[in-house]
């Protein structure tokens, strides 16, 4: 294990610096302060922006997850998820378009309308799995609301 | 600082994010990035060769195959690099931030795989799209983090060994009945709080140690809101997981609250938390402090516990959490791959809601990168007096259009594959390379360089290894599907070879010289 690990630091280090030498071979200096304010801006993006979204989505989840059951909470939960990487992808895709294609088959589609269709029926799955949950929760035999205040 | 981490790490805390986890979508993971960098290679390769590699021309579609694999994979890292990253959050927050020298290198390295992962597949992405409102170039940029990437990922692997191994099967991972088994021997960042590796934890007050507890202050009071927890004052109440909790495994917990918050109490005081666990020992996960406290006490005493002992609802539960977040990230995955990879693939064709190309849109149903307006031949390619120049070792020729055709043409059906992704099959009529190249004396298997009437542009001269000069179907293209070359397919003539990129299908072609 220990010499396995030595073996692949040291690789791995050969390797990033191979990739440094073709960077700063083939890249221009002021290219590079470029690129290196977008690596620290994409750091930033993730850790203050996206981790608190992700975390305070979560905890939302988790408390709607006290009335409702767990296949309900599956199906919301895969819908917003799919929901959320479908718009990161094809937002970038319609602000691309919006800002100019160099010919007609190049981003051929009406992106923002195809982009509302499929969020929409994904927004229409989250309903009708809620409708259903905040049903079944009503008509259980066990009512959840007193288990949560007798505590 | 410090209660700012223990705080961010008790929100974070899931059944999801833990090192079980980190080593499955690593895997998944990794295994993307191995996969775009060999293609990604390969295709860098294709266009700048070094001068001693030969390339394979059969089968016709494999660069088809390997362009479009890239794309694909480099579209499914999307939303398995959010899982990951989800995944391992916690270790944002590790306390304390840096343990060393050695640590602070880890992290350092970590920084470099994750900032490079995210610019790359998003710089990618808009590649695709064509649109570039990056301050550096793409194709270079693209290459050398490729490299820095490989790299950071192997010194992440190496770094993170003992945890793979020890995580990597199922089984080893998880008891009976689902639950985490955290094994503070490894190393892992991504154990139940308290449990981690971290060195300086005898300085923590006792109650703050106990695994999964409530934090006091604001932080506490938004998880017993999220979690419904009345009790303020008992510190026990349990940390559930993010993602599904099945509302009947809830109300069992909450009748275990009472008996349990008066024995952490007591357990707390005991300061344990952190004794050293064999494997075999039952670990409550996120979920249950008191039952570490006490599995680690009564292994101590050498008394083996089955896991009935511990509260038999949170496997199940935890179980419930891990399989959403993999259903998730599996229907995000398979999701976005099929609405975006009909531009490269025929089956999915029919899925094609969101690829950045459609096949069979364009002049003569084939799409299109650069046009000839874009390229400046309007005139030169549709003059009258159009020749092509062939230049050989002894021999130049100029040819006409009528007498190309008289050297006598060829079909092949050959792909048109495009660096970014999109490809598409047609069948190419035209005047075989070889033959060309035999009417000026030349060698059929020499490489060639290969000009066109463009004025500029990065690929207006291309070179031509031998092996595909001197292959049968790479045709000097004067019809594609039975018509003449439309203008923006390269009349009058262009290139067709097999299993080459199509920036490297010269159009508009003005001269073919022999390199000797």
């Amino acid at each position: 294990m220990r010499a396995a690990r030595i073996v692949l630091v040291v690789v791995g280090v050969l390797v990033m610096a191979f990739g440094a030498s073709v960077l700063v071979t083939t890249v221009r200096p002021d290219r590079i302060w470029g690129l290196a304010t977008w690596l620290v801006a994409a750091v930033v993006l993730h850790d203050v922006v996206l981790s608190p979204f992700v975390v305070g989505a979560g905890l939302l989840l988790r408390r709607t997850g006290r009335t409702l059951g767990a296949g309900v909470l599956v199906v919301v939960q895969t819908a917003v998820v799919l929901g959320s990487v479908l718009a990161l992808v094809v937002l970038p895709e319609i602000a691309a378009k919006h800002h100019g294609q160099k010919n007609p088959t190049v981003l051929p589609f009406d992106y923002t309308t195809r982009l509302l269709v499929v969020e929409g029926l994904l927004l229409g799955v989250v309903v009708v799995a809620l409708v259903v949950g905040v049903v079944r929760a009503r008509r259980s035999p066990e009512p959840l609301v007193a288990a949560t205040t007798n505590q | 600082m410090r209660r700012l981490l223990l705080d961010a790490r008790a929100v974070m805390a899931s059944p999801n994010r833990n090192a079980r986890s980190a080593v499955v979508w690593g895997r998944l993971l990794g295994i993307a990035f191995v996969v775009c960098f060999g293609t990604g290679v390969y295709s860098h390769l294709l266009q700048d060769p070094l001068p001693w590699m030969r390339f394979p021309t059969r089968p016709v579609q494999l660069y088809q195959f390997t362009q479009g694999l890239h794309i694909t994979a480099g579209i499914a890292i999307i939303p398995l690099l959010l899982a990951k990253l989800n995944v391992v959050m916690p270790a944002l927050a590790q306390v304390p931030p840096v343990r060393g020298v050695l640590h602070l290198l880890e992290r350092l390295s970590i920084a470099v795989l994750v900032s490079a992962s995210i610019v790359q597949v998003g710089t990618g992405l808009l590649n695709t799209y064509q649109w570039y409102p990056f301050p550096f170039p793409f194709r270079q940029t693209h290459n050398a983090m490729a490299y820095v990437i490989i790299g950071s990922l192997v010194v992440h692997i190496a770094s993170k060994l003992p945890v793979i191994a020890r995580y990597w099967r199922a089984r080893d991972a998880y008891d009976a009945e689902g639950r985490f088994v955290a094994d503070p021997t490894v190393g892992s960042e991504l154990l139940p709080d308290g449990r981690e590796a971290r060195p300086a934890v005898g300085e923590r007050p006792a109650d703050e140690q106990t695994v999964g507890s409530y934090p006091r202050g604001l932080t506490g009071r938004l998880l017993r809101w999220v979690d419904g927890a009345a009790a303020p004052a008992a510190p026990a109440a349990p940390a559930a997981p993010a993602a599904p909790a099945a509302p009947a495994a809830s109300r069992a917990e909450r009748q275990f609250t009472d008996r349990e918050s008066r024995e952490v109490s007591q357990d707390a005081k005991n300061g344990a938390g952190t004794t050293g666990v064999g494997e075999e020992a039952e670990a409550g996960g996120a979920s249950r402090p008191a039952h570490t406290d006490r599995a680690a006490r009564s292994e101590q005493a050498g008394s083996q516990r089955g896991p009935e002992h511990d509260d038999t609802r949170s496997g199940p539960r935890q179980r419930i959490a891990r399989r959403g977040f993999v259903a998730a990230v599996t229907a995000a995955t398979v999701g976005v791959v099929a609405l975006t990879a009909g531009q490269s693939n025929r089956l999915l064709e029919p899925l094609n809601v969101f690829g950045a190309r459609q096949r069979h849109v364009g002049p003569q149903a084939l799409p299109v990168n650069r046009t000839a307006r874009a390229a400046g031949v309007l005139a030169t390619a549709t003059a009258a007096d159009w020749t092509l120049t062939v230049v050989g070792p002894d021999v130049t020729r100029t040819f006409s259009r009528a007498e190309l055709v008289a050297l006598g043409t060829a079909t092949a059906d050959l792909p048109i594959s495009c660096v970014e992704g999109w490809s598409q099959m047609a069948s190419w009529r035209g005047v075989r390379m070889r033959d060309l190249l035999a009417s000026v004396q030349a060698d059929p298997a020499s490489p060639l360089r290969i000009t066109s009437l463009e004025q500029r542009g990065g690929y207006r001269a291309t070179e031509m290894g031998a092996e595909y000069a001197a292959d049968p179907t790479t045709l000097l293209a004067l019809e594609v599907n039975g018509q003449t070359l439309d203008l923006d397919h390269g009349f009058p003539a262009r290139v067709i070879a097999p299993g080459r990129p199509g920036v490297l299908q010269t159009k508009w072609i003005g001269k073919i010289e022999v390199i000797r």
